[in-house]
């Protein structure tokens, strides 16, 4: 997965020539030279973009309420749970209640022996040339087995700004949102923060 | 950037204004002298008074002829051309002995003091010279040069740059107020 370059987050690159045309457009000698009218644009613009991506949080995108899979479940129920949700992973609590991982169907395609980086089409392949499918493996195992840890995890106040550079740089798909005491509140997912952003974008201007 | 690099410039300039701005800050700048230079010359000039001088036709340029510009607003205006004039005859009357450092301290401070109450127009740095260097009627006003040719002289070309300036449609004067 590649990270999004630093240049993404660049504003929009005007040039002094497209500043001249524009100064051209509005009638009148306006006193400042394009090259300060660009700086002027560029340092605004990313002003611009800082405060968009600090106006909405995780509180405000989050999923709720979030389906958690308990430790000690058997994966085969786990399994069950998930796909009666219809969602591909969720955090993991503890007898209190507590996130203490995450597992996902990356997880489970690990376990079955797939690798770091398991593909729906290797198990395709996988289970057309063989006879026996690796989906085997997974019984008699619980969900603490196989879990990612420790979770990565955020409070309700992280920006989705703050929340697109952890999804980009831990190669992340969902983030549980929990409270001071460790207890699940919510969880973002890459679905969530790609409809924030749609939102954001369909504010209507000023 | 080094020290030298720095002279080398490389910006570009503004493009220039289409024609019917040149009109427009021509008739601007006509109005607005003729009216100060008439009241001058055709109902004061018996009195000793007076209400031109030299740094409006500095003036002339901004409100008229760079109309959306911050420094040619009515506070940068009034503000600037107030301020300089009152540094420049504190000035001529503190060090008038010398007048090579009165001239130097007056324009320096007026340019300072516009700063520090953001009413920086560079014409008033103009107005607080010529109360230095601006020979004996000048100096015979005293602080009445505050007010007149001053303030009063600014407040007539003001009028005329509200009046003209927002006569075509796609110019509007002022920006802001204060």
């Amino acid at each position: 997965m590649k990270e999004p370059s630093e240049e993404a987050f660049n504003p929009v690159d005007i040039s002094e020539q497209d500043v001249v045309e524009a100064m051209k457009r509005i009638a009148g000698y306006i006193d400042i030279t394009p090259g300060d009218f660009k700086e002027v644009y560029q340092t605004a613009y990313s002003l611009a973009i800082t405060r968009l991506l600090d106006s909405l949080t995780a509180g405000n995108i989050m999923s709720t309420p979030v389906s958690c899979v308990q430790q000690e479940m058997a994966l085969v129920d786990a399994a069950h749970l998930l796909a009666e949700k219809q969602i591909s992973g969720g955090p993991v609590v503890d007898r209190d209640g507590r996130v203490v991982g995450v597992v996902s169907e990356k997880d489970f395609l690990k376990e079955m022996g797939f690798g770091e980086t398991p593909s729906f089409m290797q198990i395709a392949t996988h289970c057309l040339n063989s006879k026996s499918c690796m989906i085997g493996r997974l019984r008699h195992r619980t969900v603490g087995d196989i879990m990612t840890r420790p979770p990565i995890t955020a409070d309700s106040a992280m920006t989705i700004g703050a929340i697109s550079t952890l999804f980009a740089k831990r190669q992340i798909n969902r983030l549980p949102i929990i409270d001071a005491d460790g207890r699940p509140v919510g969880i973002v997912t890459r679905t969530d923060l790609a409809h924030s952003f749609h939102d954001l974008l369909a504010r209507p201007k000023p | 950037m080094n020290y030298l690099q720095k002279m080398k410039g490389g910006g570009q300039s503004p493009p220039r204004v289409g024609l019917t701005e040149v009109l427009w800050s021509w008739i601007g700048s006509f109005t607005g002298l003729a009216a100060v230079s008439f009241i001058h010359y055709k109902l004061l000039d018996q009195t000793g008074l007076m209400l031109i001088i030299g740094s409006f036709g500095a003036s002339a340029v901004l409100i008229y002829g760079a109309i959306r510009s911050p420094l040619a607003q009515p506070r940068n205006l009034l503000g600037g051309h107030v301020l300089s004039a009152i540094i420049g005859v504190t000035t001529f009357k503190l060090l008038g002995g010398q007048p090579w450092l009165a001239a130097a301290i007056a324009v320096s401070t007026s340019i300072a003091i516009m700063h520090l109450t953001g009413t920086l127009h560079p014409p008033g740095g103009a107005t607080a010279l010529i109360a230095v260097i601006g020979g004996e009627s000048v100096h015979n006003l005293g602080y009445l040069y505050v007010l007149m040719p001053t303030a009063l002289g600014a407040i007539v070309m003001l009028i005329i740059a509200l009046i003209i300036n927002n006569i075509p449609k796609n110019r509007k004067y002022p920006e802001f107020w204060f």
